[in-house]
């Protein structure tokens, strides 16, 4: 038997139990559709759309391309390949890079390097440095003036071979994809680009990108990075470090043309990227690469 | 609805219109056209200006320079190379070696830097001035640079592909400066693909040739096994050497008045005819230069045609910096040997390997490099 | 000789030039910190407005004051450490859903919202009363915050309760949420093999409400003592469950995570044992001595029924050792995980700036900020009901 007194309580409790779970259920509904929104903002980005690009923007690059003088996105793919049994590790690309970008002349800021592995006589591992390398710099006895030292003039060694970095413009950018404003993005033709006047400076670009080819430019406040040297590709001209390698290391053409330099370099040697478990599909290809290069 | 609930929701109805609108506002305006960023930025970066513009814009202006690169191994490199359908385009061009130039070239204070820097427009063969104070590099004026940049590629490394030319400098060179033996712009020493003007004329050559001919012999072969035989020396060693008796470094009583008494034309024109004469095997005793031969595995990287460059020949000596030994005076070749032995004669290289040969070492080389055929 | 590497990050082993340059530097470490604070202050205040805990009472406005406060200032690091602050809201403007940062703004935007709404009811009566009693400019302040109604009225105030409990119960998953997904912008990032864990959202959000229960304590016992007013035990013995609770799970799933990286053993493994036992030592250690500490120290308050000043001194120290136990896990996580190398070839030893705009001396600055604000704010919104029950 119910008293007049708890009825009461049943009524007021059964009324807060039913606000309790309206609102339960409106914070759960919400969640689920910010959720939802995200997870679908993500699966939908797979292929060969750039991130949060829907059909109608699609269908706007192809038919609006960017004005830019006697060139047109669309018809290109562009791709570079790296031959690294050729490289001699002379550093001429990265010097090249940093003049044709303003890239800033230290030791820290990079659009690309260069790594040398050694193997030491019966080692298992390889040694790797690269020409930010302290003791290299030590050599040189300045941070711009960036060359490789011969710290193993007098040690035995079984394998030696220097390995070129740049960024990867991969097809699935970890970089874009964290990119909280919209500042980078990936151009219909392959380059990753910044925009600097959008970039806020928050690095999480540089976090996300699993090959350190993002640095973050101080006296700007926005991230720098490797674009292939957009302004020289759209021109017609190679990228500046395939411009002065003096062995031919770097191989830079359009994926389009199937008798590219690139395109032949791909189908006509076993070809690596690095890093392939991120799943960040790199666009550039290595060959005569090693377990150990990371 | 009380009055404060009704009063709380309009505020935050008007504070969310204000938020939306200044959203609306806001937003660039090319943002979303192609996806997710700002449409026109994608013509923004295109449009930034190259800085590195090629070799063939060298030309314009430096013009002899241009011309020996191209004759040298430099520019030979260059050219397109197929390797299995894939064409590799290598080899130094202006820019590999003169980043620093094309970075605050032509202006000499400096070039603009990019967009980001707010400069859109540079005119290259105008020789403008241009901003300055933008961080960018000297010319390459200083030597030292120039033995840093020659090395960049050239030092021996490990980790350097085989196929690339490397030295090792102590051996080498010493101290000496790259650009002593080398063109930087034609850096391998071939006579032949040097300007008219560095060759030296053998015919004008020839009249100087008379005052050597007492000692030297009229086509080169010495009277006396005593002095050395000049007839198909490298022309180039023997412009060295004059020159090294004409500024004191060298020292002998007959040469140094004679150096003396020629200019620097004169030098290379001689030079020039003893290496066009026909070179004679004086010859040595055999069992010695039967020994010597054993020796001689650590002179042939320089001492043996092709040197660096490849095999060939003993005694013919791949740069023309460095005399031929094949078929030279056995006494003057010894003489040579002591005397860098004991210091009166230095040379980076040949001081410190003639320091590890003995007395009979040195009779046992001297009389096999004599009896090697100079052909 | 140039001054060779005037900023540049020591380093051992193989790191990619660019990494030299440490990303994101300590004010990314009290930004984490600072929110997790909030989360915890939130969630004893809705301790008592949601599930009716009366030991929470007296503490449950200054609760819900203390993660408003804190919550103002959780985004000011992040302001300092943008490279271009003014250009911070182009994350609202035009946000990029698939960034988990880009949420950033509207997430700690809503709660904000949130949390001040909850405030306004929660203390409206009061603000009501004060529009009345107070003269000059104070009269204007209150009468603004009134909106113009001075409707107190029984039937106005359950409305309002109402309101506040609504408001408490969207609160709880939102500061989860917040925290939560604080902690999964350090673990979706495949790159880092010291973040990339699916427990990182947990393991930053229970520590965020461990180290806010320790806060709460810790400014309970000083205020009181200030105020010359009695500490009562029950709100203590509340309090220490709660962080008995949030200590117990943090622990456990921390050392979970580290058995998994260890057990995993994939390639590197060696590095982030080097990284342990390297640059983040000092860190770890402080960490883990502050968290046995508390654990050990909340279960012997527990076991021997541990009553009146005893309790609070001891509950006192716990909660200043979870503050600086939890400050050094956002350190070893947020510094430590950018010390191992994304190459698994190298670590970077980290050393702070002491002046400038990415400084410790800032970062002094920003921690300092929020018990200022809540010390206005107390004046502002007297918290304390003094022996009478709370309005709310």
């Amino acid at each position: 038997m119910t008293t007049p007194d708890t009825k009461v309580a049943q009524v007021a409790m059964s009324r807060r139990n039913f606000l309790g779970f309206l609102s339960k259920g409106v914070a759960c509904a919400g969640a689920l559709i910010g959720a939802g929104g995200a997870v679908g903002a993500v699966v939908s980005e797979r292929g060969n759309r750039a991130f949060q690009q829907n059909d109608e923007q699609y269908a706007e690059a192809v038919n609006n391309p960017p004005k830019v003088p006697d060139y047109n996105w669309n018809d290109h793919k562009w791709a570079i390949g790296v031959d690294t049994d050729r490289c001699i590790g002379c550093l001429r690309c990265m010097e090249a890079c940093k003049m044709e970008n303003s890239v800033q002349m230290d030791a820290n800021h990079y659009r690309t390097w260069v790594e040398r592995y050694v193997y030491l006589e019966g080692a298992n591992t390889a040694v790797v440095d690269s020409q930010s390398d302290p003791k290299n710099i030590e050599n040189t006895g300045s941070e711009t003036k960036f060359r490789f030292d011969n710290r193993y003039k007098n040690v035995k060694v079984d394998k030696a071979f220097f390995v070129p970095k740049l960024c990867n413009q991969c097809e699935h950018p970890s970089c874009v994809q964290v990119c909280p404003t919209g500042a980078t993005f990936k151009s219909k033709d392959g380059p990753v680009l910044i925009d600097t006047t959008y970039c806020i400076g928050c690095q999480y670009c540089v976090q996300a990108c699993p090959y350190g080819a993002r640095s973050f430019n101080e006296s700007r406040g926005t991230v720098d990075k490797c674009n292939w040297c957009y302004h020289r590709i759209t021109k017609g001209l190679n990228p500046a470090c395939v411009e002065v390698c003096p062995t031919g290391t770097r191989i830079f053409g359009d994926r389009n043309d199937p008798e590219s330099p690139v395109s032949l370099f791909i189908r006509n040697n076993h070809v690596q990227v690095l890093k392939p478990e991120m799943g960040n599909a790199p666009n550039v290809f290595y060959k005569g690469t090693d377990k150990e290069v990371v | 609805m009380p009055k404060h609930i009704a009063r709380l929701f309009a505020l935050i109805v008007v504070v969310a219109l204000i938020a939306f609108s200044v959203r609306t506002f806001l937003i660039p305006d090319s943002f979303y056209q192609y996806g997710h960023y700002r449409g026109a930025a994608v013509a923004e970066i295109a449009a930034k200006v190259p800085k590195l513009q090629g070799s063939a814009s060298c030309l314009l202006c430096h013009k002899k320079e241009y011309e020996v690169w191209t004759a040298g191994i430099h520019r030979k490199a260059t050219r397109n190379d197929a390797v299995q359908g894939v064409v590799y385009k290598y080899g130094p061009g202006c820019e590999v070696c003169h980043t620093g130039p094309a970075g605050n070239h032509p202006s000499k204070q400096a070039m603009p830097l990019s967009i980001e820097d707010k400069v859109t427009s540079i005119t290259h063969h105008e020789h403008k001035v241009h901003p300055a104070n933008v961080p960018g590099r000297n010319l390459l004026l200083n030597p030292q640079d120039m033995r840093g940049l020659c090395l960049n590629c050239h030092e021996k490394l490990a980790g350097r592909p085989t196929e690339q030319r490397q030295i090792d400098v102590a051996t080498h060179s010493g101290d000496e400066l790259c650009t002593k033996c080398h063109n930087p712009h034609s850096p391998r020493i071939v006579f032949a693909n040097l300007p008219p003007s560095l060759r030296g004329d053998a015919k004008a050559g020839k009249a100087v040739a008379a005052a050597c001919a007492g000692c030297h012999g009229e086509t080169g072969t010495s009277a006396n096994p005593a002095w050395p035989n000049l007839a198909g020396q490298h022309a180039n060693y023997l412009v060295d050497a004059l020159k090294t008796f004409k500024s004191g470094v060298r020292q002998n009583d007959m040469m140094t008045p004679m150096a003396e008494g020629l200019s620097e034309v004169d030098m290379r024109n001689v030079a020039a005819y003893f290496a066009s004469t026909r070179c004679v095997v004086t010859g040595g005793d055999k069992v010695k230069a039967e020994l010597g031969k054993a020796k001689a595995a650590n002179c042939a990287a320089c001492h043996s045609a092709g040197g660096l460059y490849g095999k060939g020949s003993a005694g013919i000596s791949g740069s023309s910096a460095w005399p031929n030994l094949a078929g030279q005076n056995a006494d003057y070749l010894s003489s040579t040997l002591k005397a860098y032995r004991e210091g009166s004669r230095t040379h980076a290289v040949m001081t410190s390997v003639a320091k590890t040969l003995s007395p009979l070492d040195i009779e046992n080389l001297s009389a096999y490099y004599a009896s090697v055929s100079c052909k | 000789m140039e001054q060779v590497f005037e900023h540049v990050t020591p380093y051992v082993g193989y790191v990619y030039p660019n990494e030299t340059d440490v990303p994101w530097s300590q004010l990314i470490v009290i930004y984490p910190y600072i929110t997790g604070l909030v989360a915890g202050a939130f969630v004893i205040s809705s301790l008592y407005h949601v599930f009716n805990i009366k030991s929470f009472a007296p503490v449950s406005r200054f609760a819900l004051l203390t993660a408003l406060c804190f919550m103002i200032f959780a985004p000011t690091p992040l302001l300092f450490h943008l490279g271009q602050p003014t250009r911070a809201f182009n994350a609202v403007i035009t946000p990029h859903w698939t960034s988990a940062m880009a949420a950033f703004g509207y997430v700690a935007g809503f709660y904000l919202c949130l949390l001040l709404l909850e405030t306004w009811f929660a203390f409206r009566a009061d603000i009501v009363a004060m529009s009345k009693v107070k003269t000059g400019i104070m009269k204007k302040v209150y009468g603004a915050l009134t909106l113009g109604s001075d409707d107190v009225s029984h039937h106005a105030l359950a409305i309002d309760h109402k309101f506040a409990r609504i408001l408490s119960m969207i609160g709880i998953p939102s500061a989860m949420g917040l925290h939560g997904y604080v902690g999964f912008v350090f673990g979706s990032l495949k790159t880092r093999e010291w973040w990339s864990s699916d427990l990182m959202p947990v393991i930053f959000l229970l520590s965020a409400v461990a180290s806010g229960v320790g806060l709460l304590i810790v400014l309970y016992v000083i205020v009181s003592k200030f105020r010359k007013t009695p500490i009562i035990d029950e709100t203590m013995r509340g309090l220490l469950y709660v962080l008995f609770a949030g200590i117990t799970i943090v622990m456990v799933i921390e050392a979970l995570e580290l058995l998994e990286i260890f057990y995993k053993a994939r390639e590197g493994v060696d590095t982030v044992k080097a990284l342990i036992a390297g640059p983040i030592w000092a860190g770890m250690a402080i960490q883990w001595i502050m968290s046995v500490f508390v654990l050990v120290v909340t279960s012997g308050l527990l076991l021997f029924e541990v009553h009146g000043k005893r309790l609070v001194n001891w509950l006192f120290l716990c909660g200043l050792a979870i503050m600086i136990g939890v400050l050094a896990m956002r350190w070893n996580v947020v510094i430590g995980g950018q010390e191992l190398s994304k190459t698994m070839k190298g670590l970077l030893t980290f050393y702070p700036e002491v002046f400038g705009r990415e400084s410790l001396f800032v970062v002094g600055v920003i921690s300092v900020c929020p018990y200022l604000t809540l010390w206005l704010v107390t004046k502002l919104l007297p918290p304390w009901a003094d022996g009478k029950e709370a309005v709310v």
